[in-house]
């Protein structure tokens, strides 16, 4: 059966799943094989969450009036190019300054302000975050419809360290807790990983192999329940395509890194490098500063901008930093005045930040006023207009996201429409 | 509830004094004028009530809905199941009276739901929208208008009554074997098939009542609702659970343990051991006592309502109480042995002891658990809201946070109004179901102990109470018992708890009403549905009239279509029939724990390798910050298969033909010396293929069923292949052939192909899935 018959199939069923490699091989010949042995070739996509709501005058939307910031004043914010940002450097212990983050990156990189979340709870907001709709519980995250349009063939398809991670049933996440399981994973023909010692000899692989394939070809065409064809569907899947994870070894570092996103980092680059995964939810948490809002945030957020650095430093390494595209966000900003614990409490208006191909760099779209309220924004211009400019939300970011990763067509968004109303589409945000 | 949670930005208020004294209100219709029964409408019942009415209006027009004054008052189900229709008909005579008042030449239906003549929602249907089609239709065929109306919009009862036609179920045998292996971890034995061979599904419910007695049920109930509750997911070490301020003496009673009788060199590691099984069982009570209610047949209100707490002689110590008590325990030694027990009013170091008009701690089951609080931890400004939140998802199966209401502008809100949670409109209509039951737990700290805020609980949020009743300040004290008296006595109660039997069943959440009117499937997404909502009704109906024993609730989902149908007779399906279908069957990739449990069914051992970092690997939770399963197998997941399905057979099909014939479990028709070539030896192999599938795979083939014969080509083409390489090896693998334990010869290849076959239905899917 041709591949596209049987996503056709598949999807004439209602069914969102992965066809297994092997049916690539089968059917395209010599030449998709080629391609099959480097996996996918990007371009990768990463989002970065800083869990719990980060401040974001401390960040990338500077006030330093009104009370809202006890570590600097208005005439303290530094600039980088067409960012502006609150300095740390002075206030921090460890970790990456905005000092050193903006002077690195500014210039690839394009922030958005007062992005309307239109609630501030935990939940609905992190959910709107990831998946640019706050009504449903169905919709898949960015990463995961990502995955799922360009390959969830891909046996690590979809990699999650947290977040809010829903699929929509398009693809399997994977969690991989540790840089060391990818090795367990990417030998399991042989006897605790030793490639001496394998189970079976090869004919007897291939043998067994080869009557799950005829199994699984024999009933494409029979009448099952849905769920039970999508899931033998998905586990056919995920069995022929975790052979591809040997691919993985290679890029396997030798020692775990110590920080937490770098540990997630190693996992994902390593993933990317070998063509096994298409994107990743990196994340760490605590920066939910109902209390001490301003020691947190101040640990929490060069914790998190030296996580970013480290990816692009290593995906340099491996070289595939040209190919990887980043988002960094958290589900919500926090509250323009201290509370009685010197804490800032649930803020809708937040910020986001991306990098990567197609992006242009160093420039702001949107804004907050000295109230930390947000300021519309002309859909066309990108300039902020208080008339008849729209209130950007996650809608229209997702809206843009997927035109960007050039899926916005593809059916399975289709299946996911975000209903951005017509004349609000964010067409130049992208734009150098 | 729900919608009256989620709905006030959306609802549809009308205002009383803006309707026509001549106007006929819903509530004033007679039962009698439209025979309830007989109700068949199926443009007002598919289009205008489950697109707009149900999801839109009645969120805020019903009994105790923000527009609960309004003369347009809506009135809920009855239920699902009941065939009494009535509420039906009084709402769609509601829709007529709105539609056919007349403001100028529109329906005033139509301006309220755009948000004209001063709808209180708002504009809750926007132009262009299919909600306001919908009402268009409605009302112009009300003045005979439309042409489009006739035969679909009659309601077909024959269509409806079919949901089930054309699906197959599982034989008795085969639902037996489901019950006992998802249930008791165990196989059904050879008594108890021959019993449902003769006696069919009575014997089928005969033998469940006996797994009802069996550990192993206790085990997978437990499993089943820590997924629900989490409660063994306490990060800091459990002794903590009890406070210092009210534990401080006994709490680590175990570093003062006596260990002289052991030797010097061993009495560290013995203290290390003893805390480790202390905390283990302090973190089992709340799973204990779910256990006791549902062993002995006790109402299971009381997970709500119990004046009790579980504990072990090792918990007891930690809240002091051993002494008292230590006469109960019928093994004193066993610190895993629990009975219920009452603490004392607590008494701190300051010398206090809390109020308590009966003298005892106010226990309220898990509403007063220092664990479930624990979990669900609270900070100043969080104010409880946690807990509140997950005690309506827990007891009252709502999820206030699924659909958050869109503000306009939250952020403005919060700017304009000085408490907004008690003040903006678009606040107030979550925070006014939420706060009370915050303001209910106030004097727990952040952490679940019984340590009331030093500046009293807070004044700019709701307080105590309750579902619209306030909670008297004479009842503070016992506050946890006042709610929990309420909870189980709302309807809600009932249904939340089969909804968890089914997800311990089926492995999923129950199924929610669909969202998306403008989905052409939704129509059949809503029957299936509903067809699932009248399962759970009706079993929530028989679980309250049994006393809330929730052997009740077991017993009825196992018994219902839904957890017997198995397939689907051939049939073509149209894409309506498909989304009908879409969640039918049980059809779960089994946890990494069920998964171990079937292994050690079928082969007498555990694999043992699904734990630690592999069972995160494997989709399983560690029930603090990973905590929903997965459900489709990654290609990690994948992996992990292979390994399991070569590591199982490689230790177990050798070690088979070591032991005596009838002894073997896998191979006890066959010897290593068979090999294809003659029809009894070939009928010999196809024999035992047959016998491995019904095995490890619990399917009953012929000998010339495909699946046989792809697996007899198999076995034969391994043997082929080997032979063909001229020579190998006679002796099984050092690995798989015993190691240093015995060594297993293999002369004609056949116990590695064996291996094989055993390692090809390992990593079926019916091996790996319910």
């Amino acid at each position: 059966m041709l591949r596209r018959n049987f996503l056709n199939l598949c999807r004439a069923a209602g069914l969102g799943l992965a066809a297994p490699i092997g049916m690539d091989s089968i059917l395209r010949g010599d030449e998709a094989k080629k391609a099959e042995t480097a996996g996918y070739p990007g371009p990768y996509y990463v989002v970065f969450n800083a869990s719990g709501g980060w401040d974001t005058t401390y960040l990338m939307d500077p006030k330093g009036v009104e009370g809202i910031n006890r570590l600097y004043q208005q005439g303290e914010i530094l600039t980088a190019g067409s960012h502006r940002f609150a300095p740390t450097a002075n206030h921090i212990e460890k970790g990456m300054s905005n000092e050193n983050f903006f002077a690195k990156y500014g210039n690839e990189l394009r922030t958005l302000n007062g992005l309307d979340l239109s609630v501030n709870n935990h939940t609905p907001c992190a959910r709107y975050m990831a998946t640019g709709k706050l009504d449903s519980t169905n919709f898949p995250t960015f990463p995961a419809l990502v995955a799922a349009c360009h390959g969830a063939d891909a046996p690590l398809a979809f990699l999650t360290f947290g977040n809010y991670s829903a699929t929509g049933n398009l693809v399997p996440m994977s969690r991989v807790p540790y840089l060391q399981s990818l090795n367990l994973l990417a030998k399991a023909d042989f006897v605790e990983g030793n490639e001496r010692a394998p189970y079976h000899d090869p004919f007897v692989s291939d043998r067994i192999e080869k009557a799950l394939q005829e199994q699984f070809d024999a009933r494409v065409s029979s009448i099952r329940l849905p769920r039970v064809e999508r899931s033998q569907s998905m586990l056919y899947s995920a069995q022929v395509n975790s052979k591809a994870l040997q691919r993985v070894v290679p890029f396997i570092p030798k020692q775990q890194a110590g920080e937490r996103l770098a540990q997630q980092a190693d996992i994902a680059l390593a993933s990317f490098k070998a063509g096994v995964c298409i994107s990743a939810n990196l994340s760490i948490g605590q920066f939910d500063s109902h209390n001490n809002n301003d020691t947190d945030q101040m640990k929490l957020i060069p914790e998190f901008l030296a996580g970013i650095d480290y990816v692009l430093k290593r995906a340099a390494d491996l070289q595939i930093r040209e190919k990887l595209v980043v988002v960094i966000q958290s589900e919500m900003g926090r509250t323009p005045t201290y509370n009685n614990g010197n804490g800032k409490d649930h803020w809708s208006i937040n910020s986001i930040m991306f990098l990567g191909p197609g992006i242009g760099g160093n420039r702001v779209i949107g804004a907050t006023d000295e109230k930390q309220q947000l300021t519309p924004v002309d859909a066309k211009t990108l300039t902020t207009n208080d008339q008849a400019g729209v209130r950007i939300r996650p809608e229209h970011i997702h809206d843009a996201l997927r035109r960007l990763a050039g899926i916005a067509e593809h059916p399975f968004s289709k299946q996911f429409p975000l209903l951005v109303p017509d004349g609000e589409g964010l067409s130049e945000l992208w734009a150098g | 509830m729900t919608a009256q949670i989620l709905g006030a930005v959306f609802c549809l208020i009308f205002v009383a004094d803006t309707i026509t004294a001549q106007q006929t209100s819903a509530q004033q219709i007679s039962a009698q004028s439209i025979p309830g029964c007989l109700f068949e409408d199926r443009l007002f019942e598919d289009e205008v009530w489950a697109k707009v009415g149900e999801r839109t209006c009645l969120r805020c027009h019903n009994e105790k809905g923000e527009a609960a004054e309004s003369a347009f008052r809506l009135l809920k189900p009855d239920s699902i199941g009941s065939s009494d229709r009535t509420w039906l008909a009084r709402n769609k005579t509601a829709f007529e009276v709105m539609a056919k008042s007349m403001e100028g030449d529109e329906s005033r239906l139509l301006l309220k739901a755009s948000g004209k003549l001063d709808h209180g929602g708002g504009e809750v249907l926007k132009a262009d929208s299919t909600g306001l089609k919908i009402l268009q239709r409605f009302v112009r065929r009300l003045n005979g208008q439309d042409a489009e109306q006739a035969v679909d919009d009659v309601y077909s009862a024959s269509e409806a009554a079919a949901f089930f036609k054309g699906l197959t179920m599982l034989s008795p045998n085969q639902r037996l074997r489901r019950i006992t292996l998802s249930l008791a971890g165990r196989l059904p034995t050879t008594a108890e098939l021959d019993e449902v061979r003769q006696n069919g599904d009575a014997a089928v419910a005969a033998i469940l009542e006996r797994v009802f007695q069996e550990d192993a049920f206790y085990e997978r109930l437990k499993e089943g609702f820590n997924d629900i509750f989490l409660t063994v997911g306490i990060e800091d070490n459990a002794e903590t659970l009890l406070s210092y301020h009210h534990f401080e003496k006994t709490r680590l009673w175990y570093q003062h343990w006596d260990f002289s009788n052991l030797p010097e060199a061993e009495r560290e590691r013995a203290g290390w051991k003893l805390a480790d099984v202390y905390r283990d069982a302090l973190l089992q009570e709340p799973l204990r006592m779910i256990e006791y209610i549902v062993r002995n047949n006790r109402p299971f209100t009381e997970i709500a309502t119990a004046d009790y707490i579980m504990v072990s002689p090792h918990t007891a110590r930690g809240y002091g109480i051993y002494d008292s008590i230590k006469d109960q325990f019928k093994n004193p030694a066993d610190p895993f042995e629990y009975i219920p027990a009452k603490l004392s009013a607590l008494t701190g170091r300051d010398g206090k002891t809390q109020e308590s008009a009966t003298g005892l701690y106010p226990h309220a089951g898990f509403l007063s658990m220092f664990h479930y609080l624990r979990r669900y931890p609270s900070t100043e400004t969080n104010r409880n809201r946690l807990r509140a939140r997950m005690f309506y998802q827990h007891f009252l199966g709502i999820d206030i946070m699924q659909l958050a209401p869109r503000s306009t502008d939250a952020s403005a809100v919060a700017a304009k109004y000085e408490i907004p949670t008690m003040q903006a409109p678009d606040c107030v209509v979550c925070h006014r179901t939420i706060d009370p039951v915050s303001s209910i737990f106030q004097d727990f700290d952040f952490e679940g102990h019984v340590i009331p805020r030093k500046d009293g609980w807070y004044k700019d949020m709701f307080q105590a109470g309750f579902d619209g009743e306030d909670m008297p300040p004479s009842e503070r004290w016992r506050a946890p018992q006042w709610l929990a008296e309420r909870t189980v006595k709302d309807p809600r109660f009932a249904v939340a708890m089969v909804e968890h039997v089914y997800y311990i069943l089926f492995g999923r959440k129950t199924l929610q009403s669909p969202d998306d009117i403008d989905d052409p499937l939704f129509a059949a997404r809503r029957r299936a549905y509903l067809a699932q909502r009248k399962l759970i009704e009706s079993t929530a109906r028989e679980f309250a009239a049994s006393g809330f024993n929730l052997k009740t609730v077991f017993r009825s989902l196992i018994a219902s279509y839904c957890y017997r149908i198995d397939g689907l007779q051939a049939v073509a399906m149209n894409p309506d029939r498909a989304a009908e279908l879409d969640d039918i069957g049980i059809v779960r990739l089994l946890s990494p724990e069920q998964l171990e449990r079937k292994l050690k069914a079928i082969f007498g051992k555990e694999w043992g390798r699904l734990n630690g970092e592999t069972k995160i690997l494997y989709g399983g939770i560690d029930s603090v910050s990973i905590t929903e399963r997965n459900s489709d197998p990654s290609g990690a997941m994948g992996a992990i298969q292979g390994i399991l399905a070569n590591d199982v057979a490689c230790y177990h099909v050798a070690r088979d033909f070591r032991r005596e014939t009838p002894e073997r479990l896998l191979f006890s028709t066959i010897e290593p010396s068979v090999v294809p070539g003659d029809d009894m030896s070939n009928q010999r192999i196809r024999q035992t293929i047959v016998s491995l599938y019904q095995r490890l795979l619990g399917q009953e083939l012929a000998s010339d069923d495909p699946e046989i014969e792809r697996t007899y080509l198999l076995f034969t083409g391994i043997l082929s292949d080997a032979n063909a390489q001229g020579r190998f090896e006679p002796r099984e693998s050092y690995f798989c052939g015993g190691r240093e334990e015995f060594r297993t010869e293999d002369p004609l290849y056949t116990i590695r192909a064996w291996r094989g076959v055993v390692t090809y239905l390992l990593r079926q899917h019916a091996f790996l899935y319910e």
